[in-house]
């Protein structure tokens, strides 16, 4: 019987320590919940400016490739006249003018190969391109995680949540404005025209 | 044997970027008549209408992956001798094992140089 009543007692003591335990994580996620929810919030604009990135970094890349592209072709056309300069100055026995244009050639050669070590070193947007994704995939699950954890503590934000958004808030709203504020040149020079600039 | 580069030949990619890169790198290795597809899926349909040399693919690619294609590819009686560069940043033994389980004519890791994918090549028609 005495056994009894100290398991009991032995039980009693190990619930309550678990529930003074379950009441300290409670309280201590309801005083982070203003951070939980403000994290979860901002996660999915700091996703998209991610995916901006990954965009600009395109965009750049696609226009470094058609300027590349475009000496390319110069070069074959170049590399062809050369040539065909050089055949008519052997025919007439020009040969020194001949074996000067021919190392032009040779240099003109040498640059096709830079040009392609520029594109192939493009490369390097499909990589950025496929660890953003990654990363952007990995900001959704861990939002998901948030939003879990605010519906199941019942997490409710508090007015001044958004004044404890943190400098990670303060940066993703001047990225934000920036989407509708950066100027692009010709903008500025219609403005500055306006006052006289020319 | 020296490389047919009149040969007709598939760049599949995702990224416009890397099929731009890999049809130039083509275009200067004497190529000319290179074609595109953005997945597996896109490329099997592409195979099956026209004859082509060789296929050069990613391997990480929406709808259909690069391996997921070579499977098909090898699995197919009309296509299953075609070649299949796989060009990928996914540098792991498991995947480079899994394709050549899967039939991979050679591998070639991103980022990769003209040179590279030139000796790639000549390998595959040797």
């Amino acid at each position: 019987m005495g056994t009894v009543c100290n398991q009991d007692q032995k039980l009693y003591e190990e619930l309550g320590a678990l529930a003074r335990f379950v009441d300290n994580a409670r309280n201590a996620i309801s005083a982070a919940s203003p951070q939980i929810i403000s994290s979860s919030m901002q996660l999915p604009t700091a996703a998209s400016h991610l995916s901006d990135l990954s965009k600009m970094t395109e965009d750049g890349t696609l226009e470094v490739m058609r300027l590349t592209e475009m000496m390319q072709d110069s070069h074959g056309q170049i590399a062809k006249d050369l040539s065909a300069i050089v055949e008519v100055l052997r025919a007439m026995d020009c040969v020194t003018l001949a074996e000067r244009l021919g190392k032009v050639a040779s240099v003109l050669a040498q640059d096709d190969k830079y040009l392609m070590e520029i594109m192939t070193a493009l490369s390097f947007q499909d990589l950025v391109a496929q660890r953003v994704k990654k990363l952007v995939a990995i900001l959704d699950e861990v939002q998901g995680k948030l939003m879990e954890l605010v519906v199941v503590f019942g997490l409710q934000e508090s007015p001044e949540a958004a004044s404890e958004a943190g400098s990670a808030g303060d940066l993703l709203k001047q990225l934000e404005e920036s989407k509708t504020t950066a100027m692009k040149q010709k903008v500025a020079d219609d403005i500055l025209a306006q006052f006289g600039f020319k | 044997m020296p490389v047919d580069l009149s040969m007709k030949v598939l760049v599949v990619d995702d990224m416009v970027t890397m099929r731009r890169i890999v049809k130039n790198i083509l275009k200067q290795l004497g190529f000319g008549n290179v074609d595109e597809a953005e997945n597996g899926q896109e490329a099997l349909q592409k195979l099956r209408a026209d004859t082509f040399g060789f296929v050069v693919s990613d391997w990480n690619m929406p709808i259909m992956t690069g391996i997921e294609m070579l499977r098909a590819i090898r699995a197919d009686e009309k296509l299953k001798t075609i070649p299949v560069l796989m060009v990928t940043a996914e540098a792991q033994q498991n995947n480079l094992i899994e394709a050549v389980q899967a039939g991979v004519s050679n591998y070639i890791v991103k980022p990769f140089t003209a040179e590279t994918m030139q000796e790639k090549i000549g390998k595959i028609f040797k």
